[in-house]
């Protein structure tokens, strides 16, 4: 019973961080139609900014401030000067465009902060007893924290203008543009909080194990899984998806080693994609 | 006037305005191209120093992108060390040393493919360097194929020296058999007589797990438990929650960002109180220091080098080592970590590589078997070439034994507790060469 207790809540935890990179990355994906490979080093350079202004300022809020709006600002000429000319090519260009970014991203962030891995503090200290554990308070800080951000998003996309503007964009651009909306600004706008998104996911993520230039290689892989399970572009989908595949790996952990547990969210892609290639989490197309 | 300099008719032809045409990228490659050109036309400095003399060509991998950049890029600045040392002091045998790096992206599959650049493309005369272990041990038979000495800087998987062992390969630090032999004692005898290996799993962890299982069991104690953790997991807190019973001390085998990710787990899930914590040295290398801060106080780990002038490292060759080590180190790192271990045995493999050719009178691949021949059962003795210490490179298998260093962490600094002497910890050769 401990170790279910356990396992549930790592995998909440987990979910809800990982929910944070894939909204992002579903939202890319949702009004681009661009698979954004550089999405984990968006979150690991976030870290790494979250990091610097943590040692000058020793404000955690603050890094994590600066830290989303650096990134966005980055994402914003990422989008302008990378994929806006490459929106309506094939999409495997704009899949090695994003390689060709993150390589150059993770480059930099060595050159830049060197091979020693940064440290970012965590800002809720303490811990609670949990079994046979002492269990941080910050990583249940961090999963509300997570929850907070992603509804925040939700409400803005649901009921705020500019939200509106989004998902009208990602229903029908041409439509979209048709009513006066300026396309090619929600485009960038829409990749500017993505990459927000990535980079508070990363100082957020960072006090769990440091910040180094390859941090951001296991969220990319785990988000593209939930991405496809929760259905490409469907924000919703990718929160639910990111949460069910994280506590199924937590729960596989109880039968098999985690290593092996891992499997499980693979079992899930293949699944998902032989018999329901538009998501779990979408509504059966009619 | 127009309001854009983009749209200035100078400008019309060079900058990209949404078309690229063959002329603009013919004339944009070509100036790359001449850049380039240029460039590579500048002699190495020291071309200038030795004349017409055929240089050596030494080839170094190194992972300096992918999971294992950041030790990478700090074993390469060992190597660098050297060759810089050897080209300063007139070369070997008159002759000087041309480095040739290649990056193999921490991938096993690109190291092979570099290596066999390295040696039929850049035709290298001998190789120094290694990382990964897996990629170490995808590589070696290529150097045994084109017969050329392959020096490890730091590869530590146990059968690269035992099961896999090669004629052409040599590895002049220690291994985990000879740690876990070291450090076992102290183990069981200081810390507690059960214990649960954690571990990275891929070649090097679980050959290393081995060798610790092995030698805490010959002293009296027990291996309770073990648990494998994937290399390049972000989050190690669902495999480190799953670690508890009735033990007295936790091992951990992790190197690089992974060792952070579990000194983190293992701290923030309170593990560090109820347990003993020790383990490989490259937990608490000193790159991780500043991210790890409290959450390592009090570790015990094995080293074959500590960044430490204290006793027995207090010499004037340590000493000069270590302040050229932190000059280099800065340079690629704006924090300025003290020297590791990766920089320590990169630095002396490729002194090695120095003596070796020195004292064979090798002159090209053609003499890779003199070569060979001066490097079996080779004795150095501690100075500016190897300042870690005595070395001996066994005959038998090409295993070398050095002392090692028991040492804890004290307000985020290596604190040497045990010097074990090399003769402490050698273990019979396992190793039968083809």
């Amino acid at each position: 019973m401990a170790q279910i207790i356990i396992q549930t809540i790592n995998g909440l935890v987990n979910g809800m961080v990982l929910a944070m990179v894939a909204s992002g990355l579903t939202l890319i994906f949702g009004i681009m139609d661009i698979v954004n490979f550089a999405h984990g080093d968006l979150l690991m350079l976030g870290a790494f900014v979250g990091a610097t202004v943590l040692t000058v300022t020793g404000n955690f809020w603050l890094a994590l401030l600066a830290a989303a709006i650096v990134i966005a600002a980055l994402g914003v000429l990422l989008q302008v000067t990378t994929l806006r000319p490459l929106i309506g090519r094939d999409p495997l260009t704009t899949i090695l465009a994003t390689f060709g970014v993150s390589l150059v991203l993770q480059k930099y962030a060595l050159w830049q902060w060197g091979p020693s891995v940064r440290q970012i503090s965590e800002p809720v200290p303490g811990h609670f007893t949990l079994f046979y554990l002492e269990y941080p308070w910050y990583r249940v800080a961090t999963a509300l924290l997570a929850g907070l951000i992603i509804g925040a998003l939700w409400l803005f996309l649901k009921y705020g203008k500019y939200g509106i503007w989004i998902r009208a964009t990602t229903q029908d651009r041409v439509m979209a543009q048709a009513m006066g909306i300026p396309v090619p600004l929600v485009h960038t706008a829409v990749f500017a909080i993505g990459s927000a998104m990535a980079a508070a996911s990363g100082v957020l993520f960072g006090p769990f194990g440091g910040v180094t230039q390859t941090m951001g290689f296991d969220f990319t892989l785990r988000a593209f899984i939930v991405v496809v399970v929760g259905g490409m572009g469907n924000l919703g989908g990718s929160i639910l998806a990111s949460i069910f595949v994280s506590l199924l790996e937590a729960y596989a952990a109880l039968v098999v080693s985690p290593a092996q547990a891992v499997i499980a969210s693979f079992v899930v892609l293949v699944l998902t994609m032989l018999f329901r290639p538009t998501g779990l989490f979408v509504p059966t197309p009619k | 006037m127009t309001g854009r300099w983009q749209d200035e008719s100078w400008a019309r032809s060079m900058w990209w305005s949404g078309k690229t045409t063959r002329r603009k990228f013919l004339a944009l490659s070509s100036t790359a191209a001449s850049a380039l050109g240029t460039a590579m036309l500048v002699p190495a400095p020291w071309r200038e120093a030795f004349g017409q003399a055929r240089p050596y060509k030494i080839g170094t991998l190194q992972p300096l992108s992918g999971t294992a950049a950041a030790g990478g890029k700090t074993a390469l600045v060992g190597v660098q060390m050297a060759v810089e040392r050897a080209n300063a002091t007139g070369g070997i045998n008159g002759r000087p040393v041309e480095l040739i790096v290649a990056d193999y992206e921490s991938k096993p599959d690109v190291g092979r493919r570099k290596a066999e650049k390295l040696v039929v493309e850049d035709k290298i005369d001998a190789h120094v360097g290694g990382y990964l272990s897996n990629v170490c041990l995808a590589c070696m038979p290529v150097y045994e194929e084109h017969r050329l000495v392959n020096m490890v800087g730091v590869c530590l998987d146990t059968t690269i020296t035992t099961s896999k062992c090669s004629r052409y390969t040599f590895r002049p630090f220690d291994y985990a058999p000879a740690q876990a032999v070291a450090v076992s004692p102290y183990l069981v005898g200081k810390m507690g007589k059960k214990w649960h290996i954690a571990y990275l799993d891929y070649a090097w962890g679980q050959s290393t797990r081995d060798a610790y299982i092995e030698q805490i069991k010959k002293n009296g104690g027990d291996v309770v438990g073990t648990t494998g953790i994937p290399l390049g997991t972000a989050d190690m807190a669902p495999f480190v929650s799953r670690i508890s019973g009735s033990f007295d001390g936790l091992f951990g085998i992790f190197f690089g960002a992974n060792a952070v990710s579990f000194t983190s787990a293992v701290f923030d899930l309170g593990l560090t109180k109820k347990y003993r914590y020790a383990g490989d040295g490259a937990i608490a290398e000193s790159t991780h220091l500043p991210a790890l801060g409290q959450k390592i106080e009090g570790f015990i780990g094995i080293n074959r080098y500590v960044p430490v002038l204290d006793p027995p490292l207090n010499t004037p060759h340590h000493r000069k080592f270590f302040d050229q080590a932190v000059a280099a180190l800065k340079k690629i790192d704006p924090s300025g970590p003290l020297p590791d271990r990766y920089v320590q045995s990169n630095f002396e493999a490729t002194n090695f590589l120095k003596l070796g050719i020195k004292k064979s009178g090798f002159r090209g691949r053609e003499d890779t078997m003199k070569l060979i021949e001066a490097l079996e059962g080779m004795e150095v003795k501690e100075g500016d070439d190897f300042p870690q210490g005595d070395k001996m490179l066994r005959k038998e298998d090409h295993q070398a034994f050095i002392r090692e260093f028991i040492f804890t962490i004290q307000g985020n600094k290596h604190k040497i507790v045990e010097v074990i002497p090399r003769e402490q910890t050698i273990v019979p050769p396992a190793c039968k060469f083809v």
